[in-house]
């Protein structure tokens, strides 16, 4: 029997299996019969507190990877005039946020109007729009459904939420309380069953990459 | 130390155990039969028009953060990356990853170089293929629909944490013919794909990709391990039910609160 792992980078590997491994028994020998941290479980916090660290550097590397591949799409003219309105709006945004923060620093006292303006009149608007899209969008698809996949999975399902649409509107479920009735022992049998069935699915395919990843099979850091 | 810590230890290692012994017997024997998915059947074609025609595969890994328990969907999306990138290396168009979250735009980019090394085609690789597309749901989405309305791209495989956001990328595929490749571990995120996607992958299915995709042998094996522990939960959701309606179910739950320091 000849196991073919092929370790490139030795050293990350080697890391991120020994990381991922104090993690995971510090979870279950964090703490002592008495209630209290043991060195497994300081450990254990040390990295996930690091961890959240990194996760703030991979913020601000992001930002320069964002730059870079709108200022590529500008110099290919894939989209130039979006990439601009992205890059333009975000130095304005970062020019705002900076100048809030030296504000705050130089009276002592929380001055953040300038970035509240921008989310609360520009970029929550913008989202809420979005979202009225996403619900126009939804109709579409629901309504397309049937014909594009005409199977007894697409007429169930596109059934069930039109029925969940109608018990759910309160002057109807008034006149047809059979109707509503109905609707919530769709929800607390059919769909609680089948929800629990997938999440559960879910959670066993979550181990079973937490284990390929831990064993250095999965290796999604280039090692 | 607490009891229930101790089976989940006992679960994880049952699990590994399970893995190990189907990695083993399936070295011995490499015949592997996997019940058939169109999704899948569909991205083999969608890969090999990719090389043939010099189109561009497009891979969105979502949005998770690695800190949560949503990581392992966008990790498995990282192993279809790697196996799509290995496939379809031969073609004029590498890949293109779009992410939703900075740690993962890294992983995608590090995963493309680390294949492109692997199968010695550095060359090919390229800084802006692993693109974080927005920080925010709708800013992701909205990101990578530059990449969807893409003409030289014909295939769309979101592999990962998607919210309800997700709509607007598919749909957006949709209208293109483009094939939409979709699989979340987000309950109402799989109910909006199953509307939305050409080939929605529904529950699991997502973690079976890498089988799927020849992402390795030990991604049969925990398919196969996942399937004896799901048998085992069937058997034990059963025996509860049935210990249920005998009205047995305090003892048994005395029984095993005994068993607990």
């Amino acid at each position: 029997m000849k196991f073919n792992f092929k370790f490139k980078s030795p050293v990350s590997t080697a890391i991120a299996i020994s990381v991922g491994f104090v993690v995971l028994l510090g979870y279950i020998f964090g703490t002592n019969a008495r209630g209290e941290t043991t060195s497994l479980g300081f450990l254990r916090n040390y990295f996930l507190q690091g961890a959240i660290i990194w996760a703030s550097v991979a913020l601000i590397v992001g930002v320069f990877n964002l730059v870079g591949v709108h200022l590529h799409k500008i110099r290919k003219n894939e989209g130039g005039g979006y990439s601009f309105v992205l890059l333009v709006s975000l130095i304005v945004t970062l020019g705002v946020g900076i100048y809030d923060i030296l504000q705050t620093h130089l009276h002592q006292e929380l001055n953040f109007q300038r970035i509240r303006w921008i989310f609360n009149y520009i970029q929550l608007p913008i989202e809420t729009s979005l979202m009225a899209v996403l619900a126009i969008s939804l109709t579409y698809a629901a309504a397309r459904l049937l014909s594009r996949r005409l199977n007894l999975f697409s007429i169930v399902f596109v059934g069930v939420v039109l029925l969940l649409l109608i018990g759910a509107a309160p002057q109807i479920a008034a006149q047809a309380p059979l109707l509503a009735e109905f609707r919530d022992w769709i929800l607390r049998v059919p769909a609680l069953a089948g929800a629990r069935g997938i999440l559960l699915g879910v959670a066993l395919g979550t181990i079973a990459t937490g284990i390929r990843i831990l064993t250095g099979s999965d290796r999604p850091y280039g090692g | 130390m607490a009891f229930t810590g101790l089976i989940g230890l006992a679960f994880i290692l049952a699990f590994f155990g399970l893995i190990l012994i189907f990695t083993i017997t399936h070295r011995e024997n490499s015949e592997t039969h996997l019940r058939p998915i169109s999704a899948f059947q569909k991205l083999s074609r969608a890969i090999g028009l990719a090389v043939e025609a010099g189109s561009r595969l497009h891979i969105s890994i979502g949005r998770g953060k690695l800190s949560g328990p949503e990581s392992a969907a966008a990790f498995v999306g990282l192993s279809v990356l790697e196996s799509i990138a290995r496939s379809a290396s031969s073609g004029d168009n590498p890949p293109i990853a779009t992410s939703g979250d900075a740690s993962l735009a890294i992983l995608s980019r590090d995963t493309l170089r680390a294949t492109y090394r692997d199968i010695g085609i550095s060359e090919q690789y390229q800084p802006t293929s692993g693109e974080l597309a927005g920080m925010t749901p709708f800013s992701y989405a909205v990101g990578t629909l530059a990449t969807v309305e893409n003409e030289k791209t014909n295939a769309h495989i979101l592999l990962g944490h998607f919210g309800s956001e997700v709509a607007l990328i598919s749909d957006a595929a949709e209208r293109n013919n483009d094939l939409t490749l979709a699989g979340t571990d987000n309950l109402p995120a799989q109910a909006i794909l199953f509307a939305t996607a050409q080939e929605p992958l529904i529950g699991e299915e997502l973690y079976a990709s890498g089988a799927y995709t020849q992402a390795g042998p030990m991604h049969i094996a925990s398919l196969r391990a996942q399937d004896v522990i799901r048998w085992l939960l069937v058997v034990i959701i059963i025996a509860g039910a049935a210990l249920k309606f005998l009205g047995l179910d305090q003892l048994v739950t005395n029984l095993l609160g005994g068993l607990a320091p």
